[in-house]
């Protein structure tokens, strides 16, 4: 019986290649296309350096992008990052801060810096918990749900700081994890966490149990459930997964710049679901994977650079991520429907 | 008498008395929601009110002020609650709202009259709704998605309407905005509140109508409350939908002329954050985000509830709570609307 199976998929990976992997080529192909014709078009667009900044630019926005990937494979939405990113910076900073400051914005907890973090991730992992909680339990729509907990998230954030800032008073350590570089290059700390994030979820997604069946809960949740699949549990995990990951983003953000900033990561939400989109990852879930996300994140970053490359105002960059979704969604549902005709 | 026709269904008949209270609740609790933030806010503040004027919440002043701020909201709400009740969502509204503003503080300040802005305006907020249809009805993208690209889209239009290095359409380089520009929006006109009040009101009364009487509000609860058995019974549902969309733009684009009529501006990002103003409304109106019920009067109080809160709140704490306070009812409006119907499928 084994050996069958195992003959019946050689088969069928000898015959036809999967959807998933035609549109991953699709969706790379576009961007290496893209980069190409940008670097026509853009003088001094064509360079190593420049293809290197551009992954290294949008570590944050990639790194958020893994947990809602593998949300919307799974049917769930997640818009709550951005909040979160801005909430665990805040309280990182606030936690850190020494006790007696000269104002309100300027004395904090006092905690040490690994305490702080720690105490950090567990705020952002409570917003993780609340979306579980309302999605999981409540059965309200994830959209609905998500955008509650991200003006939560950040409304905290802002009470936190007063609706401004908190950057004084903080300890000498806390700069460091932000503006370490590794191995002797100019690549910070961040940029080396997402790419180990990036591996690891790849992994999870292609070779281990959990990630295939976040695969089979989204295709298809009535027959998951069924097949004694605990989908309660998987989307929980999933949720707050993703608020772990934006909770570290957000602390790393805030040790960069040295400051918790409330309105950091504002539509940053929107990027991770938009770079996902883009990636080929369907909206109504089963479908879609992190290399993808990766390379729709590629195409978003060569469409912006190049924008601001050609000396378009910022205004632009609205019109263009629009034009760009509008294209990817229309070429990846004209390219499966021609494909599998 | 349709809501209590609608609520008989789950009465059961060994205890008449209770379920007739419960259903009555059901029905008017957003009214006594409504009475309870007034009542609070108007005890709540007494001397720190002093925003306006020195005094109680409850003073004529004020009144008109929240009612004369909550005129887009208000006239947002019903078009809004129609397109949840079939089951569709447009995350578009807010970028509608501000790219109409700044729409109309340009034909204004190029010497457009009055009505033939408005009117240009409104025909403006009607295309962005119908291609908000058109990409959900004849393109099949899921509506979330669909109205994310054009808030992105209207909104990267309305600032590139207004030139670089300045925030927003405004008197300055020449330019003048006309005389009667913040008339609409600002001068009281009967029981001194103002003309965008009263458009808002009639909105939502036709918009009231247009539900109960008219085959759009039916067809429109037959989508939402079940897609497939509409369509099996002849509704177009996709001209329902289309119709829909072309609706909330008409809407977004008179909350956007009043908007921008109040502030004596064209800011393309007045808009922002107005859709999930609206879902909250609508959430507070006890419309179920499935699709299938809802009541466009019930969102109108919802509306006045959260401008009333937002307003009332500045007299109790600092601004920078507003966030975390509406983030919280949104939350809270989304569970209290999942206890009342699991309540009603236990029945």
């Amino acid at each position: 019986m084994r050996g069958s199976k195992k003959t019946g998929g050689a088969l069928i990976q000898n015959r036809r290649m999967s959807d998933e992997v035609y549109i991953t080529l699709l969706v790379a192909s576009v961007a290496v296309g893209l980069f190409l014709i940008a670097s026509l078009l853009v003088p001094n667009f064509f360079q190593w350096l420049n293809l290197l900044n551009l992954v290294t630019n949008n570590w944050a926005v990639i790194s958020l992008g893994v947990g809602v990937t593998f949300l919307l494979v799974s049917g769930n939405f997640d818009l709550s990052v951005g909040g979160v990113v801005a909430l665990s910076g805040v309280l990182s900073v606030w936690f850190a801060q020494s006790t007696g400051g000269a104002n309100a914005l300027s004395s904090g907890l006092g905690l040490p810096y690994w305490l702080a973090v720690l105490s950090a991730i567990t705020g952002a992992l409570a917003i993780g918990g609340l979306n579980a909680l309302f999605v999981v339990r409540f059965r309200i729509p994830s959209i609905i749900v998500t955008l509650g907990t991200m003006m939560v998230a950040r409304g905290i954030a802002q009470v936190i700081t007063q609706g401004s800032q908190r950057n004084t008073n903080l300890p000498v350590e806390f700069g460091v994890l932000g503006n370490l570089t590794a191995f002797g290059t100019s690549v910070k700390l961040p940029v080396v966490l997402m790419g180990v994030l990036l591996v690891v979820a790849i992994f999870i997604e292609r070779k281990m149990v959990f990630g295939r069946l976040t695969y089979w809960i989204g295709a298809n949740p009535v027959a998951a459930t069924l097949s004694g699949i605990d989908k309660a549990r998987h989307v929980t995990f999933l949720y707050l997964f993703s608020s772990v990951i934006a909770g570290i983003v957000g602390i790393l953000l805030s040790s960069e710049f040295k400051s918790g900033y409330s309105n950091r990561g504002t539509l940053m939400e929107f990027d991770a679901l938009v770079i996902a989109l883009l990636g080929g990852v369907a909206i109504a879930g089963g479908f879609g994977s992190v290399v993808g996300m990766f390379f729709g994140a590629l195409i978003l970053a060569v469409v912006t650079s190049a924008a601001t490359g050609m000396t378009l105002s910022p205004d632009w960059q609205y019109i263009l991520k629009a034009v760009a979704v509008f294209l990817a969604i229309l070429a990846q549902t004209w390219a499966l429907a021609r494909r599998n005709r | 008498m349709n809501l209590m026709s609608q609520h008989s269904s789950f009465v059961d008949p060994s205890n008449p008395r209770g379920n007739k209270v419960s259903a009555f609740l059901r029905t008017y609790y957003i009214y006594f929601v409504l009475v309870l933030v007034v009542t609070v806010l108007s005890v709540a503040n007494l001397d720190r009110f002093d925003l306006f004027e020195r005094g109680n919440f409850l003073n004529q002043r004020n009144i008109i002020h929240i009612l004369r701020i909550s005129a887009p909201l208000l006239t947002l709400a019903g078009a809004f609650t129609l397109l949840m009740v079939s089951g569709y969502i447009d995350l578009s509204v807010g970028s509608t709202m501000s790219l109409s503003a700044v729409v109309y503080a340009l034909l204004a300040i190029n010497g457009v009259p009055f009505f033939a802005a408005f009117a240009i305006t409104l025909v403006v907020g009607f295309g962005l709704g119908a291609f908000n249809g058109f990409l959900v009805v004849r393109l099949k993208i899921t509506p979330v998605i669909a109205t994310l690209i054009t808030l992105s889209l209207y909104k990267g239009i309305a600032l590139l309407l207004v030139q670089d290095g300045v925030s927003a359409i405004k008197s300055g380089g020449g330019l003048k905005m006309p005389e009667w520009f913040n008339f609409y929006g600002r001068e009281g006109v009967l029981l001194g509140l103002s003309s965008a009040f009263w458009v808002a009101v009639v909105v939502t009364l036709a918009l009231v109508i247009v539900q109960n009487r008219s085959l759009l509000g039916k067809y429109a609860a037959a989508t939402g409350g079940n897609p497939m058995a509409a369509k099996l019974s002849g509704i177009n549902t996709k001209k329902t939908i289309f119709s829909l969309y072309a609706v909330v733009g008409v809407a977004a684009a008179l909350a956007g002329i009043a908007r921008s009529s109040f502030m004596s501006l064209g800011d393309p990002l007045s808009g922002d954050g107005m859709e999930l103003s609206a879902i909250l409304v609508v959430l507070l109106g006890g419309t179920a985000f499935s699709g299938g019920e809802g009541r466009v009067l019930r969102s109108f109080i919802g509306a006045l509830i959260i401008m009333a809160l937002t307003v009332g709140m500045l007299t109790l704490v600092p601004a920078y709570y507003q966030t975390l306070v509406i983030g919280t009812t949104l939350l809270a409006a989304a569970a209290s609307n999942h206890l009342v119907s699991r309540k009603e499928s236990a029945q």
